[in-house]
């Protein structure tokens, strides 16, 4: 890691290519970080290797990449971040967000690494694994069909996805053999503490033929302090699996949290996911569904709620290569105080992928003048015999309805709040959970 | 329409042909003798030969663009000509001098220039490769104070207007191709309308290019002052070469207090053959500024032809109240690539924009919508609606939208929908049990999905686009 002296002296030069070098130097630094984190019993020296030479094509994100245009992570080279260690957190702290319908299907993961203690998993019924890659790894059997997954989803060239594969510290694997069904929601609270670190929480769900699940990622931190989150989900789901997927970011107010989600569907699987990002300073989901099979069902459903300073970036991608798939998406951003919100959603229609009926919608609501939203709903399209549509909207709460409410007594103020609820929920009540939705509904009651 | 469309099929393209006549041209490649020679050619006062050539060093510090969504091997800037003129013995006293053999070749594009066979009220200013050969009615919009004319002309006769409107809409550093186009700009047409007027009649400019190694690179700039109004429309066509030329141009508008400018484009460039041999590479700049208030500038094209098609024709709306509209076809066949769309840059308050865009592609082509909204933090009140459908005709051409949205006012509103669809089995059907062959059902069809956009063209230019789609189509269905 270079110290901070000569960060200081790479600061000083303002000039482009300076500027070029000095991010190629953080990156190499956050790899070495990631590196030297990674414990002797999960080496698997191919995966991170092959990650490791990815890396090297690769720079730290600017904004001059389309990719990277309005989500500035400038801020992040002036800290050193150091490796987040295996830690664990009071009992007390995490009781409030342990949900009441994932009872004994619970997996506390902290700063990246699977806490037994903290984790309940006696209501899992048998042939599902659930638990932690490292305490599985000795399982020969299990490793060999996991081996063929881990790390190798489409999207995996990309910084941050590379950078958690090279120094990932454990996985939460939750395999679902063939007719296999968890009814009890599975619930992962990823906690990140401490200072200037960086933790890489990694999850693995493979789902063979028709089983079916329910999981929540539940992504917090204890306090506000300034952290790196660079977490990696990958979903496989095989034949006709069925996937219920909500993820939670409620991170503190000084963490930069960096996101993947990668579904892979084959023919006749379902994925239903819900993203709700409330918190970190600022976030960035990348959330990318693959085919592999025809008549694929992927529905994505986002919500963003943020103000003060906070930046939401969400950047989704549908590709669709075989027939008859179905995609719905919708993502509202309500953006309050100084916030700002990206949106950039790309949909993909190859050639292949003839009666594929596609619907995107953004919706975004901006409370205050100083907000920003940036929005991108994007098709790309090359099969003819298909039904795509998408729109985005941008606007703040109309008066007429404002007016209608007040008509009927209910104050101004009071009249804002119910349409700010009312937009918001139509995406929380994709959340099966009630407890959960009932949390998430709280905090947009309390909006003001 | 049958048998019409079936009588066009024989020439699928018919402005192909060449024009034999002798030309100026100045020797290929591009360097600052190159800049002070066609300034110099031009006889040019000395605003403008820094204006270019502050423009051409700016062009040397820039990277060409990378990010459309179209592949074309590299140009090489040092292969093409930058002026190329019909060859003049004297300057020409009125249109009986202009050489027969380019009024035959107008005449031959449906232009004619001769005003008495002129039926339509519609004044023309004919450009050939890189110079105006003809400006028609001129006496007659002189009257009402109206100037219309070649931009060369108008850097002699009116250089305080020139010097005070050029670039001021888009910048020489603009983008690339803007910088080269300031740097080398050979001609174009100037319209100034004075205050509280009404053109008395629509202006158009024609381009042609003939020569097959020259690029060209047109500069047109309209001024509207306050109260006043202008329509303007375009048309463009070239031979058919196999090699591509390259065709960089600058529009530039402004529009003062209450002032309104309608400027459409039907581009018919040569699109290359079947196999992509061939083109025009079609890298345009087009930029209006709503200067004044209430004033509204409305951008309608058709864009129909040229291999390669990069082109955002945008509106800047900085007065109060002022409108921005863009309503654009734009049709791809065989291995065309378009990448087309606009910016509406929201700047004052209670400004509003509209945004209709149809895209059809066929064949192998590519045709991508990309377009910018963009709100301002002060632009209270600002309003935008954007539509963009496209429509695929057989499975290997491909329909992109890349719609940026940026809002930073919380009192703005901004809509955007998009739709994609292919024309469906049941609809031919439907047309076929009234016996309607599936031909014509499909041009129906077709001119029922642009209607939206040929109802803002002038009557003559609509026709014309109506029966320039179909023709171009023919074949691709079925």
């Amino acid at each position: 890691m270079a110290n901070s002296s000569d960060l200081n002296a790479i600061l000083a030069m303002p000039t482009t290519a300076s500027l070029t070098e000095q991010r190629d130097a953080y990156l190499k630094t956050l790899i070495a970080t990631a590196k030297a984190a990674v414990p002797t019993d999960l080496a698997l020296a191919d995966l991170r290797t092959r990650a490791a030479a990815l890396l090297k094509e690769e720079t730290f994100p600017s904004t001059r990449q389309e990719d990277w245009r309005f989500t500035d992570l400038s801020a992040l080279l002036s800290v050193n971040f150091a490796a987040a260690e295996a830690s664990t957190v009071a009992e007390s702290a995490i009781d409030p967000l342990r949900l009441p319908e994932t009872t004994g299907a619970q997996i506390v993961v902290v700063n990246g690494v699977f806490n037994a203690e903290l984790s309940q998993l006696e209501q899992l019924p048998e042939g599902a694994t659930v638990g932690s890659l490292r305490q599985l790894s000795q399982n020969a059997d299990l490793m060999t069909k996991l081996q063929t997954r881990l790390g190798q989803a489409s999207g995996s060239h990309e910084v941050f996805t590379a950078l958690n594969t090279v120094g990932f510290q454990d996985a939460v694997v939750i395999y679902l053999p063939r007719n296999g069904v968890i009814d009890t929601p599975v619930q992962i609270l990823y906690i990140h503490q401490g200072q200037d670190t960086l933790a890489q929480p990694r999850c693995l769900v493979v789902a063979e033929t028709s089983s079916a699940l329910t999981l929540v990622e539940d992504f917090w931190s204890t306090g506000d302090e300034v952290r790196l989150t660079n977490a990696v989900t990958e979903i496989w789901l095989e034949a006709n699996a069925q996937f219920t997927h909500s993820r939670i970011q409620r991170e503190g107010a000084g963490t930069y949290h960096i996101g993947k989600t990668v579904i892979t569907q084959a023919r006749d699987s379902q994925y239903i996911g819900t993203a709700v990002d409330f918190g970190a300073k600022l976030a960035r989901h990348n959330w990318e569904t693959y085919q592999t099979g025809e008549q694929t069902t992927t529905k994505l459903y986002g919500l963003g709620a943020i103000t003060n300073a906070q930046h939401a970036d969400t950047h989704s991608l549908v590709a669709l290569i075989h027939p008859y798939g179905t995609v719905e998406q919708q993502h509202k951003s309500i953006v309050d105080g100084k916030a700002h919100s990206v949106f950039n959603g790309r949909v993909v229609v190859a050639q292949k992928a003839q009666q594929t009926s596609a619907s995107q919608l953004n919706r975004n609501l901006l409370l205050s003048d100083k907000a920003r939203v940036d929005t991108k709903p994007q098709l790309e399209i090359v099969a003819d015999d298909v039904k795509c549509a998408h729109g985005a909207t941008v606007s703040q709460l109309q008066a007429d309805e404002i007016f209608y409410l007040q008509s009927r007594g209910i104050r101004a103020a009071q009249a804002q709040r119910l349409l700010i609820y009312a937009f918001a929920m139509e995406m929380l009540e994709r959340i099966p959970l009630e407890s959960l939705r009932s949390t998430l509904a709280e905090r947009i009651t309390q909006w003001t | 329409m049958s048998a019409s469309v079936q009588s066009l099929v024989s020439q699928p393209y018919k402005y192909g042909f060449t024009t034999d006549i002798e030309a100026d041209v100045i020797p290929r490649g591009l360097s600052e003798d190159v800049v002070r020679l066609i300034s110099a050619k031009k006889n040019e006062p000395e605003f403008m030969l820094e204006f270019r050539l502050k423009a051409y060093r700016k062009w040397l510090t820039m990277a060409e663009p990378v990010w459309p969504n179209v592949s074309y091997p590299p140009i090489d800037y040092q292969n093409i000509i930058y002026y190329s003129a019909p060859k003049v013995k004297e300057k020409k006293g009125s249109l009986d001098e202009v050489d027969p053999t380019l009024l035959e070749t107008f005449e031959k594009l449906g232009i004619p220039l001769s005003e008495q066979k002129r039926l339509a009220n519609v004044a023309v200013d004919a450009i050939f490769d890189s110079v105006s050969v003809a400006t028609t009615f001129k006496e007659k919009l002189a009257e009402v104070g109206v100037i219309f004319c070649s931009i060369s002309e108008a850097i002699h006769e009116h250089p305080d207007l020139v010097e005070k409107y050029l670039g001021s809409v888009v910048p020489i550093g603009d983008n690339y191709f803007a910088a080269l186009n300031s740097a080398v700009f050979s001609d174009g047409s100037f319209v100034y309308i004075p205050k509280d007027t009404v053109c008395p009649m629509d202006l158009s400019t024609y381009f042609r290019i003939n020569n097959g190694d020259s690029g060209q690179f047109e500069r047109t700039l309209i001024v509207a002052e306050s109260s006043s109004s202008v329509t303007y429309l375009e048309g463009c066509t070239a031979p058919m070469y196999d090699s591509n030329q390259l065709h960089a141009a600058i529009v530039e508008l402004v529009a003062l207090d209450d002032a309104t400018i309608n400027y459409s484009t039907v581009q018919n460039w040569y699109a290359g053959d079947e196999n992509g041999k061939g083109g025009i590479y079609n890298f345009v700049t087009k930029r209006g500024l709503c200067a004044g208030k209430r004033s509204k500038i409305s951008w309608t094209q058709v864009e129909t032809g040229s291999a390669i098609t990069w082109k955002y024709p945008s509106c800047v709306l900085v007065g109060e109240g002022s409108v921005g509209e863009f309503y654009s076809v734009a049709l791809t066949n065989n291995l065309q690539q378009a990448d087309t769309g606009t910016k509406m840059v929201h700047v004052g308050k209670n400004t509003k924009s509209t945004i209709v865009s149809k895209g059809i592609s066929a064949a192998k082509s590519k045709n991508s919508y990309r377009g910018l909204v963009k709100i301002g933090p002060k632009a209270d009140g600002a309003r935008n609606y954007s539509q963009c459908d496209s429509m695929l005709i057989g499975d290997t051409s491909s329909a992109n939208t890349f719609p940026y949205i940026q809002v930073q006012n919380s009192t703005a509103q901004v809509e955007h929908e998009a739709s994609t669809s292919k024309i469906g089995e049941d609809q031919l059907f439907y047309f076929a049990q009234r016996g309607i062959s599936p031909e014509d059902a499909v041009s129906m069809i077709i001119s029922g999905f642009c209607r939206d956009v040929f109802n803002k063209l002038p009557m003559e230019f609509a026709a014309e686009a109506d029966k320039l789609l179909a023709l171009k189509l023919e074949n691709s269905v079925g």
